[in-house]
């Protein structure tokens, strides 16, 4: 019989949107017996329920909390802004889904922080929770607050809130830093001295227990940890050995439909491409590959656990993943039985990518997808992007002859060294696709016109990057660049068959603000969700004028952090990180891309890294 | 060569806040998971033959729900129950399973009645006898923009207080007439100036009729 009692009341859900993002009890969620557990883990996604539970990194890392005997590990998201609003109103305290019980009776509240745009979402889930937002003002009486994810290779805008930040993949470290915790409250010892101690564990970093200094030209000068025995780099964590890792096998199937409303089959970890504005391919290095072995029964045990009518490959670009043909076969042949669709990833398209999309797609409403991220052939070469003009036109060719006739490009605006040519390039190579149509298909086998959506966005410089030292654009040369690349369309012959949308400039600029920031830009943060600030990564409730404001308020030139070109021997806030690329590599890279030199990707030859120091995955394998 | 199994289930606690669409979609989930042998529907997109007698609003609990699949093959009604149940999420339960006769009417075409309970602590039995001797209760009922009049009395097939304050209705459902029980609760609430509370209805059965038009559960 059904005993969870709800957190909210029977009026306040029928008011609300989306009651059932609060109610939990999914299909395998996780209940326990709060006295037969020793350690209670509240885990945020801070955004909306069907965005968090999009995402697999959680659902990994909540499977295998709940695997360990005495630790219970539930869910928290943000409340979307109608039911942010009764809370605060009512007084009544944010809950974790599981036992609807407040977050401030958690052990730990960890967040797992994917864009920089979430940021002022951290701060609403700990006030909701009554928990200080600063992590100085915290107790015993608070929950610890960690992060995670990929935002964190640069953790110092956030350092103000959060006790600890883990550094790398969850898997590894998590039971060393529980059991820690168990002792050191069983011992007595203060918060702090905890702290203290955790730090000293590998991949975890304690961001209040080191001091910054900065040097005149408002650079930071360097970083001392305040007890002696906390390492001065803090080392990115990885798992080593992708088959023996945890994998959810049996993940929370939602009542509501999530973003990611399938079942998602993580093929490989990293990429062995180093396009150059790219973080993901820099911090997950080096890559490595699940057996064809593993997947095949991981997509049968997940068939069999959720019920979900879709499957389909993730990873940063699985067009790489050397089984992927095998795979395919396998879960076209199974999945049919079954009446299961394939979604296929966006793949490079050949031959064999269109056989298979042939295979599991409806031909005529199915679209190509291309990302060239730049127009012309000298861009391309200075962000590494290997994919040259031929290659797209040759594969639109063929797909074509498929019956295909819908195109979608992907493209940055901004990059460094970028030229107006450049971006006219964008609307060339849209033309020429669509001549090459014209040309290709005779006229009573078109099915209409084509199709071609361009879509820029803009580029934002990250940390761990080959262009972490480069210049971002401004909003004006933002949207002076939107309108070129849309003019330059309009003066095309075959303007008719090409749409084109770019994207929003202010978020653009601020995620480039806060994903460069020093520990300063913690207040701002604070200073911009005290003034309404919430939700950012949603256009609709962003507010480009309250985050410029709030730098004017505290001080703080938001242009130091995104206009200027950084000298090769500046001093990053990021740089006590070590992700395995050196940043020795990264600068040789910049190098190379103001030349216009390219780079070979990981399995054509390694260019020296620095991640073999990791010894696993392509590093030490045969090429 | 296919059978239609109806699926009579319930829900209860907090479940029920999910809406009808979102259980459509747990079910055919549900019936995935419990490896089922269930027809699809012809198509680049097949999908299950699933058909619900009628939609269930968020928050309303049921005792007794029902819905249809057509499967090509099955053990017998009892093993599917047991299979369903063996993969549901807390709070749904599957009651029973039973394979309809050849040409049978589908769930929702085949409802003609819905029993349900409503706690309705200031309704007296004075007032509930009062109310069932009016020939005629007249609502207002909006469709769209529209407001219409209409006669809800010869809808209401029973109504009874019974213990805990609870009021039992029999109303006439389907697609020749609905009543819904909010309307009945409005009417009383209007009359009698007294509160009553929409918001926690528990259905407890829905009816189809027999062959001599007498009203049968669904299944
Ligand atoms: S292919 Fe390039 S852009 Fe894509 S993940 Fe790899 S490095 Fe990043
Ligand atoms: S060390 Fe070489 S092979 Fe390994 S990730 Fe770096 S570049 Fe690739």
């Amino acid at each position: 019989m059904n005993t969870r009692s709800l957190a909210l009341s029977h009026d306040i859900l029928m008011k609300i949107e989306k009651p059932a993002r609060y109610i939990g009890g999914e299909l395998n969620s996780t209940m326990k017996e709060k006295a037969r557990v020793k350690l209670r883990f509240a885990m945020c996604f801070p955004d909306v329920y069907e965005i968090g539970m999009s995402h697999l990194g959680m659902q990994i890392l909540y499977g295998m909390f709940n695997e360990m005997e005495d630790v219970w590990c539930e869910r928290v998201f943000s409340p979307w802004v109608d039911l942010d609003q009764i809370l605060r109103r009512e007084q009544i305290p944010l809950f974790a889904l599981e036992s609807q019980e407040p977050v401030s009776r958690f052990d730990f509240l960890g967040f797992t922080l994917q864009y920089e745009m979430c940021y002022t979402n951290v701060l609403q889930v700990l006030e909701l929770s009554g928990i200080p937002l600063s992590a100085k003002e915290r107790t015993w009486k608070d929950p610890i607050v960690i992060g995670g994810g990929p935002c964190i290779y640069n953790p110092e805008p956030i350092a103000d809130f959060f006790d600890l930040i883990y550094v790398g993949e969850g898997e590894t470290r998590y039971r060393e830093l529980f059991d820690l915790y168990l002792a050191c409250r069983e011992e007595g010892v203060s918060r702090e001295e905890f702290l203290h101690r955790a730090g000293r564990i590998g991949g975890i970093y304690a961001p209040n227990l080191y001091h910054v200094t900065y040097a005149q030209d408002g650079t930071v000068q360097g970083m001392t940890p305040e007890y002696e025995d906390l390492p001065k780099t803090i080392r990115k964590e990885t798992v080593t050995d992708l088959d023996a890792a945890y994998y959810p096998l049996k993940p929370i199937v939602p009542f509501i439909r999530a973003t990611q409303d399938r079942i998602v089959l993580e093929v490989q970890r990293g990429c062995i491409r180093g396009c150059r504005f790219c973080q993901a391919g820099q911090i997950y290095k080096p890559i490595r590959e699940r057996s064809v072995e593993t997947l095949k029964r991981y997509a049968g045990e997940l068939m069999k656990n959720t019920g979900y009518e879709e499957i389909s490959l993730s990873s940063l670009s699985t067009s790489d993943y050397t089984g992927l043909q095998e795979l395919l076969e396998y879960l076209i042949a199974e999945c049919s039985a079954r009446k299961i669709n394939v979604s296929l990833p966006s793949l490079r398209i050949d031959a064999f990518s269109l056989d298979v999309m042939n295979k599991v797609q409806d031909v005529r409403k199915s679209s190509l997808t291309f990302a060239p991220e730049a127009g012309s052939q000298r861009m391309r070469d200075i962000i590494n992007k290997g994919l040259t003009k031929e290659d797209i036109l040759h594969g639109a060719k063929m797909a074509f002859e498929g019956g295909w006739n819908k195109v979608k490009l992907y493209f940055m605006l901004g990059l460094p060294q970028e030229e107006d040519a450049d971006i006219t390039a964008i609307a060339d190579l849209c033309n020429d696709i669509a001549a090459l149509y014209y040309e290709t298909v005779p006229k009573e086998n078109r099915q209409g016109r084509i199709q071609i959506t361009a879509s820029t966005s803009f580029f934002i410089p990250k940390p761990f990057t080959a262009f972490q030292w480069a210049p971002m654009n401004g909003m004006e040369e933002f949207v002076r660049k939107a309108m070129l690349t849309k003019n330059s369309i309009m003066e095309k012959l075959n303007k008719k068959s090409i749409s084109y949308h770019w994207h929003e400039a202010g978020t653009s600029v601020m995620e480039g603000i806060l994903a460069r920031g020093d520990r300063r830009v913690g207040k701002v943060i604070l200073d911009a969700y005290r003034h309404g600030c919430i939700y950012d990564a949603w256009t609709e409730q962003y507010h480009h004028d309250r985050w410029m404001e709030a730098f004017e308020r505290q001080g703080l030139d938001w242009e130091f952090y995104i206009l200027r070109e950084r000298a090769a021997d500046e001093v990053f806030p990021w740089d006590f990180i070590d992700c395995g690329v050196t940043k020795r590599y990264l600068l040789r890279e910049w190098e190379r891309a103001k030349k216009g030199e390219t780079t070979s990707n990981c399995r054509e030859q390694c260019s020296g890294c620095g991640a073999a120091s990791y010894q696993c995955g392509i590093c030490i394998s045969a090429r | 060569m296919s059978t239609t199994l109806r699926i009579k289930f319930e829900r209860t606690g907090p479940v029920c806040y999910i809406g009808h669409l979102d259980m459509m979609r747990y079910f055919q989930k549900a019936v995935m998971r419990a490896g089922i042998d269930v027809r699809y529907s012809e198509g680049f997109n097949p999908h299950q033959i699933m058909s619900f007698a009628y939609p269930l609003g968020v928050s309303m609990e049921t005792r007794g729900d029902y819905f249809d699949i057509d499967v090509l093959s099955y053990p017998d009604c009892e093993t599917i129950a047991d299979q369903l149940n063996g993969v549901m999420a807390d709070g749904i339960r599957v009651i029973s399973v039973t394979a309809l006769p050849e040409g049978a009417k589908n769930a929702m075409a085949s409802v003609a009645a819905a029993d349900y309970l409503v706690s309705c602590p200031a309704l007296t039995d004075d007032m509930l006898q009062q109310f069932l001797l009016r020939k005629e209760i007249i609502i207002a009922k909006e469709t769209g923009k529209k407001t219409s009049m209409e006669d809800i009395r010869p809808g209401i097939f029973a109504l009874e207080l019974r213990e805990d304050h609870m009021l039992f209705m029999k109303l006439k459902s389907g697609s020749d007439g609905n009543i819904k029980p909010a309307a009945v609760l409005g009417a009383l609430s209007e009359i009698f100036s007294i509160e009553t509370d929409s918001d926690r209805i528990i259905r407890l059965e829905i009816y189809g009729k027999d062959g001599e038009g007498t009203l049968v559960p669904l299944g």
